[in-house]
């Protein structure tokens, strides 16, 4: 595999729509955005994104008054030729809108910012399928990982044997914040985006996460 | 768009659904650490700011005078009267709503019941709060309409018919009133009419009406409120109002059935007590009198207003009984009265009983202590609770003569023991109930000439006022995190201060007033405090008793004292802190006038 940070570079020279330099200059500094898309399963190569949803941090803020959000047309409509069917089908998903217009909508929302996700290759994947095809590079951005994070802060230090549970409920609950409704693009983003502020402030504070029940489970049967 | 922002939390269910879209629209998160400065104090307020998680301290300098957790907001009197007053900090990791400044100010301007959250008094604010409570009250008293009243039947006569024909109608129709033809006019006649025509003008059964019916009829649809009903009667002095539905006179509505529908039952149980021949007929009418606590309430009416009418109805109970068992010797040379809540008017649910005899002279022992004991032993029967500290008639030392009261005052103030603040407060808002009640004016004359210029013995009466410190950490319990925590005694809190120190601030002047708000009103108009102090001071009264009633009614068996902040709306967490603000300002007057603190 090559390492990301060639494929930027060759990216950056063989740029199809060079209207897209932007995505490799530096984002505004302190910001970034966390991002989610929902797809229609999990294979990158099969599956097609059904919706994307974005939100801006700047600082300590999370500014879901500039968010992002796009639910996409499904795939299957695109491929029936018939206009009439076709508009039948447009009729059916509503405010679907092609992916095609989609993406470049989202590139400029990012533009050169700090990717976050949960799990963040995937959704990072996703995109790059329609990027390649459209303007010919993948996603140049730096990523953050929510759950590389979290592990760092609960389970770096960790005896060996130690379950690691680095599920999105986990670190809801580790990190006691409100739970949203979940599967809802836009909701998953807003709570990566909290993770990511948390998390971030912890490691400035050198705060850790307390592994209580791992703790706990020798004390109790030596007890 | 956070979609969890939670639309029904207070002040944002004021907002309508295109302003909810407005307000989502400009939402911003913000991420606090520990220790960090949300709003500075004295800063301008940039935002307004609304708790995910987390907990904010409001700080005063370096004391910490409010906690803040979820769904509650602030801060929202700085941002529109300029800056804050207040400091805000995040307790530990906290997550905000911010909505912007602009966003938060074109709200206020365009919605005067969102605006109305953000008043600077609590008094303006506990206004537009109880209209809000009224407003949401389906078919409360004054949404109900004319024609959900019931009303006597429309009934027509000729002006050419005789006396004896109306007043034959109007048994035969049961009713009070007839409507008159008269060619082209309508107009009206009562049973009333018909017997000042008979008696006293002495007309014959045979005339006819002509000459007594008037033709000046007043008449509401049956689609407008009661409350204009009401107007009516009231400004045109009438009992009588015909009902018009546009096309025929179709009913009459009676001042009474209004009344009745408008206060509950209150009539009829007064006239139960009125009526009453024998000790147990009072048993159900003392029954009654604590059933129209809950349906008043139920009805929206203010807690002032249910403590009048309660107090009020008490009172009568009272005299009935007294009337009922009392010997003749009593009757002309003793005044019965009531103390403590009951006697300041500020009663709603039942507590003990707290009373007293005064006598104008001695009376045969015997005499005394049969009605000392089947007065107390009535009133047991009633269901209120016999006195802890046996502040009641049954006690020789509350039923005596005036003189024998006076020189037990002089052992209160020169030797006081541990019950003698508490006995000087009990008698200083008593009130008479029956009897001669110019025997409870002389006692209590009495009383105010022998603690005048005791600077000493007020101080220590004074003082009862801290007998219930607020902790440093009172606020914390109040505004726990999530609403949790321990509950709040707002009887000790908030109540008691009030009512003490106001008590304590009317004895020193000699005011003869007994209900709280009128000393307070005296005070203002003396000048011990200011109208705007002393308005909220009321408010803040009428709030907490308003709270503590509702817990006792929906809590039966409690006292009501103790609220769980969790249980509270965070409307309602936000004006207790109001409250206990105002309560705290004013301890520190009291401190102050009685110099409390030099002793």
């Amino acid at each position: 595999m090559i390492p990301r940070a060639l494929k930027r570079l060759f990216h950056q020279i063989s740029i199809g729509d060079q209207s897209y330099r932007f995505m490799f200059d530096p984002g505004p500094p302190d910001e970034a955005v966390a991002f989610d898309c929902e797809t229609t399963g999990l294979d990158v190569r099969r599956d097609d994104i059904i919706s994307i949803a974005a939100v801006r941090i700047r600082g300590n803020r999370i500014l879901t008054s500039e968010r992002f959000e796009a639910v996409a047309r499904p795939e299957a409509a695109m491929k029936i030729d018939s206009i009439k069917v076709h508009r039948l089908r447009e009729m059916d998903v509503g405010a679907g809108e092609r992916i095609e217009a989609i993406i470049p909508r989202f590139l400029h929302f990012v533009a050169g910012r700090p990717l976050i996700g949960y799990y963040v290759d995937f959704d990072v994947r996703m995109v790059d399928k329609y990027l390649r095809g459209l303007i010919g590079i993948e996603l140049p951005n730096p990523m953050i990982e929510v759950s590389k994070l979290y592990y760092e802060r609960k389970y770096s230090d960790a005896p060996p044997g130690t379950t690691v549970d680095l599920s999105f409920a986990a670190i809801m609950r580790d990190l006691d914040l409100p739970a949203l409704d979940q599967h809802d693009a836009f909701n998953d983003a807003l709570m990566t985006a909290m993770m990511y502020l948390r998390l971030k402030d912890m490691k400035q504070r050198g705060v850790r996460i307390a592994r209580t029940r791992e703790v706990d489970r020798p004390q109790t049967t030596i007890g | 768009m956070p979609n969890a922002f939670d639309p029904n939390n207070p002040p944002f269910d004021r907002l309508t659904g295109p302003e909810m879209e407005t307000l989502r629209k400009a939402l911003d998160i913000g991420y606090f650490r520990p220790g960090e400065t949300i709003i500075a104090q004295g800063a301008p307020a940039e935002a307004l700011y609304v708790v995910i998680k987390g907990v904010v301290e409001e700080r005063d300098g370096d004391e910490v005078t409010g906690l803040l957790g979820p769904k509650d907001s602030f801060d929202g009197r700085a941002l529109v009267h300029g800056e804050s007053g207040s400091a805000f900090a995040a307790r530990e990791e906290t997550l905000c709503y911010v909505l912007p400044k602009a966003v938060a100010l074109a709200l206020v301007h365009d919605n005067p019941r969102f605006a109305a959250f953000f008043y600077l008094e609590l008094s303006r604010k506990l206004d537009a709060l109880a209209r809000e409570d009224e407003d949401s009250r389906v078919g409360t008293l004054m949404r109900a309409r004319v024609r959900d009243m019931s009303l006597y039947p429309a009934s027509f006569i000729d002006a050419d018919d005789t006396i004896e024909t109306a007043g034959r109608r109007m048994r035969d129709v049961n009713t009070n009133a007839l409507f008159v033809r008269n060619g082209d006019q309508i107009g009206f006649i009562t049973g009333m009419n018909l017997s000042k025509a008979l008696v006293l003008d002495r007309m014959p059964l045979d005339a006819p009406v002509a000459p007594i019916v008037h033709y000046n009829v007043i008449s509401l649809a049956p689609d407008d409120f009661i409350y204009s009903a009401l107007i009516l009667m009231t400004k045109t002095n009438k009992r009588r109002v015909a009902v018009h539905d546009g096309k025929s006179y179709i009913g009459i509505l009676e001042d009474i059935e209004l009344l009745s529908y408008l206060t509950g039952n209150t009539q009829m149980v007064a006239g139960r007590i009125d009526r009453a021949v024998a000790v147990p007929e009072l048993i159900t009418a003392a029954r009654e009198i604590g059933e129209q606590v809950r349906m008043l309430r139920r009805q929206a009416v203010k807690v002032e207003a249910v403590a009048e009418i309660v107090s009020d109805l008490n009172r009568r109970l009272f005299a009935k009984l007294f009337d009922l068992i009392a010997p003749r010797a009593l009757r002309t040379g003793a005044c019965l009265v009531v103390m403590g809540s009951e006697g300041r008017g500020e009663q709603t649910v039942r507590t003990d009983q707290d009373n007293a005899l005064i006598l104008a002279a001695p009376v045969e022992e015997a005499v005394l202590d049969k009605f000392r004991h089947d007065f107390t032993a009535a009133l047991e029967s009633f269901g209120f609770a016999p006195c802890p500290g046996n502040v009641m008639v049954r006690n020789p030392a509350w039923s005596q003569t005036v003189d024998a009261y006076t020189t037990m005052f002089h052992h209160w103030v020169a030797m006081p023991d541990e019950h003698s603040h508490m006995n000087v407060a009990i008698l200083y808002d008593a009130v008479a109930v029956a009897g001669d009640a110019k025997l409870l004016a002389r006692t209590k004359a009495e009383l105010m000439e022998t603690v005048r210029g005791r600077s000493a013995f007020m101080v220590h009466f004074a003082r009862a006022i801290d007998a219930f410190p607020m902790a440093l950490g009172f606020f914390n319990k109040l505004v726990a995190r999530d609403g949790q925590g321990d509950a709040v005694d707002l009887k000790k809190g908030g109540i008691f201060p009030i009512v003490h120190g106001v008590r304590s601030l009317a004895l020193e002047r000699g005011l003869t007033e007994t209900n709280t708000a009128a000393r307070i009103q005296r005070l203002v108009e003396i000048g011990t405090f200011k109208a705007d102090f002393g308005r909220e001071l009321t408010q803040s009264l009428y709030f907490l008793m308003t709270l503590r009633l509702d817990a006792k009614l929906t809590a039966a068996g409690t006292s009501g004292a103790l609220v769980r902040p969790a249980d509270l709306s965070s409307t309602q967490r936000d004006l207790l802190r109001d409250a206990f603000q105002v309560v705290k300002q004013f301890r520190e007057i009291v401190r102050r006038h009685f110099n409390l603190g030099a002793f």
